[in-house]
């Protein structure tokens, strides 16, 4: 930086005669240069060090060291960000001496003679491209402050959050200019998983202004067990509003049900989504089905998820388009059937993230990067089941001396016909909940409880499907779509909450009673479940249909159908 | 440039073509080819038959000529996209908000 102090601008003078160093110095100081002097190329390079000059004006014949030579040695030492333009002042109107003025890395060069005219005219022009060079040096500078800021917040902020990290494989490498990829990865209150794997528009800050809402609403209603296609719907809506029309989201959205053995996918605008198998072999692929998202107010009317029944040992990969279009230096694409390929050879090796990002490398060799490569690869198994609490204990000492007690409140939703396939009824419940008695850890247990419960109701009571449906494994797929249909043209029935909430000396006590217009079913596969022999046998005979009863009877104190099994009481304990 | 407009003599079909990349880097000269374009009912055409490659912001500049249309009662018909091009179009499910002929 130039020691000089104010405004003015610094001019360094080289030349072996006093003269011409005395008049090129009165035309600087007309315009308004402050000026020092150099004898030769030695002096002011180290004066150039010393000062930092806006400006040097340099003979070319000198003693010591010649001007081309200073000129070479000043212009490695200047700093990227600051431009000190130099011109060569010479009596040689030669092309020769043009030339090599250009290469030592002379910005221009003035012959004399000139009149003082031509002279402020040069050293105004030379100014003025050094001034537009400084200002697209900071603005660069700002411009990369954004990106680091933006990659910070995605990777710092918002994805440290993420859930399983140890788990789910996630591949993220941000383009030289940040290209706006996010991931998340959010646990569902009955113990499945959602991801999300998106890519906004643009680059920097401004593709990633999108990212907080997405995060915040995808982490939130996750929690508060809200299903996927609600969750996508919310976005969708919140980043039609928040963003601009040319700025949107691809994304694909999954749920891995463990307990079920099945994986809902939704791909607004990004490339296939994978269901690998355990040998490598591509089960499934779900292509795009939906505009990306923040495109249109609010998802297409006939946007459903794909559900695909899956083995323990599958795995769901997800990736944006720049791994699939990243070039290599004769500008080939590394494309999809290399991308297929090398998630087979690394899920034989056991890691694919490891295995795809190394393939990529080696095939782009030093081909600068032009937009993120990211890929999340999610095992569908081994995904433990929600907070089962040692009920045993509480249930063997019931408080009895409380049970008489009136109960602090009362709470009832029921919901008929058509609203009953528009409105999900367990988020309010939650929230009634909370804001009464504010937010607790154990509430989780007890957003389970009713998720099962209410589904129970509704799927094979008032909607009359049938679980058998459920217990192969294409079954799932298939249940789930008859599942949508009945549920759209639903015009009648009911499902009813009650909910009522003791307080005990220490906990609190909460009866659900959820009651629907359907048939009922055969009680007696839940009634007394009691003798380990008998819960034992009960689970095998349920097996993926009644793994939500026995999950909540592990929950609750007590579980009780009616004797038409429409009517459910659970009481849920706790301290 | 590799973005070209073509007024029809009645005033009525605006075609815009874009030439090879279709990117960020036609951000102005895309947008100065339909935005003085007002005549109500136009037809829009976007000739894409002679793109070789498309990137998601030119996704967001066609939902912006969309807009524009829209704006203008028009119509918006996207002309011919290679296979490349219509790749990118098909896995942005764009055929479900505008039409695109091959």
């Amino acid at each position: 930086m130039s020691q000089v102090l104010g405004n003015a601008k610094l001019a360094l003078v080289v030349d072996d005669s006093k003269m011409q160093r005395t008049v090129l110095g009165v035309l600087l100081k007309e315009e308004g240069y402050h000026v020092l002097c150099a004898d030769d190329g030695a002096q002011a390079v180290s004066m150039y060090i010393k000062y930092q000059p806006d400006l040097i004006l340099m003979d070319i014949n000198m003693p010591v060291m010649n001007g081309y030579e200073a000129a070479r040695k000043i212009k490695t030492l200047t700093h990227e960000n600051s431009l000190c333009p130099l011109i060569f002042i010479t009596s040689m109107a030669t092309d020769q001496a043009y030339i090599e003025s250009i290469e030592a890395g002379g910005d221009g060069i003035l012959v004399r003679p000139f009149s003082p005219e031509v002279f402020k005219a040069k050293i105004k022009s030379i100014q003025r491209i050094s001034d537009l060079i400084t200002k697209n040096k900071v603005l660069q500078l700002a411009q990369q402050k954004d990106v680091e800021l933006a990659e910070q917040l995605m990777s710092g902020v918002i994805e440290a959050r993420n859930f399983a990290q140890d788990k789910i494989g996630i591949l993220k490498k941000a383009a030289t200019l940040f290209s706006g990829d996010v991931q998340l990865t959010a646990r569902c209150p009955n113990g499945d998983v959602n991801v999300l794997l998106g890519d906004f528009t643009g680059h920097g800050l401004r593709s990633s202004i999108g990212a907080i809402p997405l995060s915040e609403t995808f982490r939130t209603m996750t929690k508060k067990g809200f299903t996927l296609l609600e969750i996508i719907s919310q976005v969708n809506q919140q980043l039609h509003q928040l963003l601009p029309t040319d700025l949107f989201l691809a994304a694909a959205f999954v749920t891995v049900s463990s307990h079920e053995n099945t994986v809902y996918i939704f791909n607004a605008g990004i490339p296939d989504a994978y269901i690998f198998d355990q040998s490598g072999g591509i089960k499934q692929r779900v292509p795009s089905q939906h505009p990306p998202i923040g495109v249109l107010p609010a998802l297409i009317n006939d946007a459903s998820l794909s559900v695909i029944s899956v083995e323990e040992t599958d795995r769901v990969v997800l990736i944006s388009d720049g791994i699939i279009e990243a070039r290599n230096p004769q500008g080939e694409m590394f494309d999809i059937e290399r991308f297929e390929r090398v998630v087979s050879a690394g899920i034989s090796h056991g890691n694919i993230t490891e295995e795809v990002l190394k393939s990529v490398n080696q095939f782009c060799q030093e081909m600068p990067q032009e937009d993120d490569l990211s890929l999340i690869d999610i095992p569908c198994g081994g995904w433990q089941q929600p907070h089962v609490i040692n009920t045993s204990q509480v249930a063997s000492e019931p408080d009895q001396t409380n049970t008489n007690i009136d109960a602090a409140w009362h709470w009832r939703l029921k919901l008929m016909g058509s609203r009953l396939s528009r409105v999900n009824p367990i988020p309010i419940a939650m929230n009634q909940i909370q804001e009464l008695e504010g937010s607790a850890e154990h509430w989780q247990s007890l957003l389970t409880i009713l998720t099962e419960l209410f589904v129970n109701s509704l799927d094979h009571g008032v909607l009359g499907l049938d679980s058998t449906m459920k217990s192969s494994a294409d079954g799932f797929a298939e249940y789930f779509l008859e599942r949508e249909q009945r549920l759209k043209s639903l015009t009648e029935g009911f499902v009813e909450v009650n909910l009522s909430y003791y307080p005990l000396i220490s906990g609190g006590r909460i009866i659900i009673a959820i009651s629907d217009s359907g048939n009922g079913f055969n009680v007696k596969n839940y009634h007394g479940i009691v003798s380990k022999q008998q819960q034992y046998k009960a689970e095998h005979e349920l097996k993926l249909s009644g793994r939500g009863i026995h999950l909540v009877s592990q929950l609750c104190e007590s579980l009780q159908y009616s004797d038409q099994g429409n009517q459910v009481q659970a009481t849920y304990v706790w301290r | 440039m590799n973005v070209k407009k073509q007024v029809s003599a009645d005033n009525k079909v605006v075609t815009i073509s874009v030439e090879e990349r279709f990117d960020f880097s036609a951000h102005q000269a895309f947008k100065s080819a339909y935005v003085n374009e007002n005549a109500s009912g136009s037809l829009f055409i976007l000739d894409l038959s002679k793109a070789s490659y498309m990137d998601s912001s030119a996704l967001g500049m066609i939902l912006l000529l969309k807009d524009h249309v829209e704006n203008v009662s028009g119509q918006l018909k996207i002309f011919k996209p290679n296979d490349a091009v219509n790749k990118i179009l098909e896995i942005a499910q764009f055929h479900r908000l505008m039409t695109i002929e091959r």
